[in-house]
């Protein structure tokens, strides 16, 4: 059963293998088993409450920050176990990095939120200071910042501020980067900023993001995973999963007759 | 009759008071009054205060000149000098104390206690913070003078106060640094910092205002006791020059001299002084807490949204 120690096959950023997530009362997550592909942006649908930020916040062991969840399962990150009693989670998550629902800025400045995870690691100051740009190139909102780098990050827009969350994470390179929901508190310019910076990135990185947007999915994502009541219904390309579905359940929910 | 002639064929919407009958018409009515009754209150609990600020100054401000500020108190005469200096040493010592305990031990509760053991740890504070203030006199006069044999110390007067101070100070650094929304947190952890990065570097700046809020509280509430430091650092009229000595301090002197008989009206009048001179110095504390704060919540806008 335990995959802990196999090669995972090029091109797979993440193998999950029987992944359960457990409350005190409860089976959130059962049985979840998917190859997140590296380069790539998987999206996760599914309705209210049937487990996507469970889902990927078990990916990067944010899981076990809070209280009474536990964990069952295997997650092969490049051939390692995340979960192995020999891994540090605090590793785990500088490379696989994490964005929220909700912009979550430090009230520090927008040179200080980007360079956050740089200083934990000790980087020199010039080799933050290139990060920091780069960072915020990549996140697209270098050209909107550029000249506000001291302005306390918690006076920007919405927007910018998720932009600077997004950069944050890419500041420490991570491989893999997990979304929440990212554009939920965005409007339609800053999502399609966003969504055009996820494009980019899945050049180099591999992309998981739980969007409530169909539409989003189709638009944004290659791959996609379908979730209901803690279960992976269906995934595949988001060509075929939602054009030709092969589970009814998928088709009622991405056909929006879900009832 | 608008509503008529638009052709609603519906009766004209209440609208006004006089509309409106019986209960829903007294309580709209009082509904305008209330925002009154709260500067009202204000006006009932400030007055006394004025009132007694004012007495204290008539009576202290014609005789007070630098020379109470300088002149150590001989027989009848002379200023708040030795007093002072207790006081500012007490206090140091209280401070010192109180911060570095109630500062660890509010980080302990908010970020690494189980549960349980948080939930003791409040309950604790607050009991202690309920110990009646002579208590905690009687307790040091047992412990820190009789039964280590130092007799009447500064240091006991100063360990004591810290012991007084520290449940409030403990007491506003859990709540700032439990109140720091938990997104902060998460976003922290998610970036691979360690729980004592998260604190140093995001949860502390956050909660400083508040915790500094706090140690200013407390100073001010420690500065106003006597009775914790009557039992412990006894009294003595000459300036400290060691923490191994008794000492004299500002309450103690409204405490010892205020009952005194009108024959010796001169300590009567240090003992308003001295008292003047506490409200100065308390208020002092408010006006820094105030300006602090407002600079600190100006950085932190939008957070606690
Ligand atoms: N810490 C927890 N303890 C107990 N139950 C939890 C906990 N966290 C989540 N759940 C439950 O697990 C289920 C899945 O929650 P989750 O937040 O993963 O759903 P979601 O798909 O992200 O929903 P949404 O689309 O509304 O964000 C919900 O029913 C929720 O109540
Ligand atoms: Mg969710």
């Amino acid at each position: 059963m335990s995959a802990e120690g196999v090669p995972t096959p090029n091109g797979v950023a993440l193998r999950v293998r029987h992944l359960y997530v457990r409350a005190r009362d409860r089976t959130i997550l059962t049985d979840i088993s998917i190859d997140i592909p590296d380069k790539e942006v998987t999206a996760v649908i599914g309705p209210s409450g049937c487990g996507k930020t469970t889902f990927i916040r078990s990916l990067n062991r944010m899981t076990e920050t809070t209280q009474g969840l536990t964990v069952q399962g295997s997650v092969l990150y490049r051939g390692q176990e995340i979960y192995s009693p020999s891994v540090a989670p605090v590793l785990v998550r500088q490379r696989i990095g994490m964005v929220f629902q909700r912009p979550t800025v430090f009230p520090i400045s927008v040179y200080e939120n980007v360079a956050f995870g740089l200083r934990l690691e000790h980087q020199p100051e010039d080799r933050i200071e290139q990060e920091v740009q780069h960072s915020l190139v990549r996140a697209g909102v270098w050209e909107e910042v550029k000249n506000d780098l001291d302005r306390p990050a918690l006076s920007l827009s919405g927007g910018q501020q998720q932009r600077i969350c997004i950069a944050r994470a890419l500041a420490v390179r991570p491989r893999i980067l997990l979304m929440d929901e990212p554009t939920a508190s965005l409007d339609p310019v800053s999502t399609q900023r966003v969504e055009a910076t996820l494009e980019e990135l899945s050049q180099e990185i591999s992309i998981v993001m739980v969007t409530h947007s169909i539409a989003q999915a189709a638009r944004a994502s290659t791959r996609t995973a379908y979730l209901y009541q803690g279960r992976l219904i269906e995934e595949g390309s988001t060509e075929e999963l939602f054009e030709r579905p092969k589970q009814k359940l998928t088709e009622e929910y991405v056909t929006g007759r879900f009832g | 009759m608008t509503a008529g002639a638009e052709g609603l064929g519906e009766e004209a919407p209440a609208l006004t008071y006089a509309s409106v009958s019986g209960r829903t018409r007294r309580r709209l009515i009082f509904d305008r009054f209330i925002p009154w009754l709260l500067p009202l209150a204000f006006v009932v609990v400030l007055f006394p205060l004025f009132d007694m600020i004012f007495w204290v100054a008539q009576k202290a401000v014609p005789t007070f000149t630098l020379a109470t500020l300088t002149e150590t108190q001989v027989g009848f005469g002379g200023g708040l000098y030795s007093m002072i200096l207790g006081t500012l040493v007490l206090i140091a010592i209280g401070t010192a104390i109180a911060t570095g305990i109630g500062m660890a031990a509010g980080f302990y509760t908010a970020e690494y206690a189980p549960r349980p053991v948080a939930t003791f740890g409040r309950l604790a504070g607050n009991i202690l913070a309920g110990v009646p203030a002579i208590v905690l006199g009687y307790f040091g006069y047992y412990l820190l003078v009789l039964y280590t044999n130092w007799g009447f110390t500064t240091l006991a007067g100063g360990i004591v106060l810290g012991i007084f101070m520290t449940p409030y100070v403990y007491r506003t650094t859990d709540l700032a640094l439990t109140s720091v929304p938990p997104t902060q947190r998460e976003a922290a952890l998610a970036m691979g910092a360690r729980p004592r990065q998260y604190l140093l570097r995001i949860a502390f700046p956050i909660a400083l205002p508040t915790v500094l809020t706090g140690i200013f509280f407390a100073m001010a509430l420690g500065l106003g006791e006597a009775a914790p430091i009557v039992y412990t650092a006894g009294w003595s009229s000459t300036p400290i020059t060691g923490l191994m000595q008794p000492t004299s301090f500002l309450t103690g002197a409204i405490w010892l001299f205020y009952d005194l008989p009108p024959s010796e009206g001169t300590l009567l009048t240090l003992a308003f002084q001295a008292a003047f001179l506490l409200i100065l110095i308390v208020l002092g504390l408010n006006v820094i807490v105030q300006l602090l704060s407002d600079r600190f919540r100006r950085r932190l806008q939008g957070l606690f949204e």
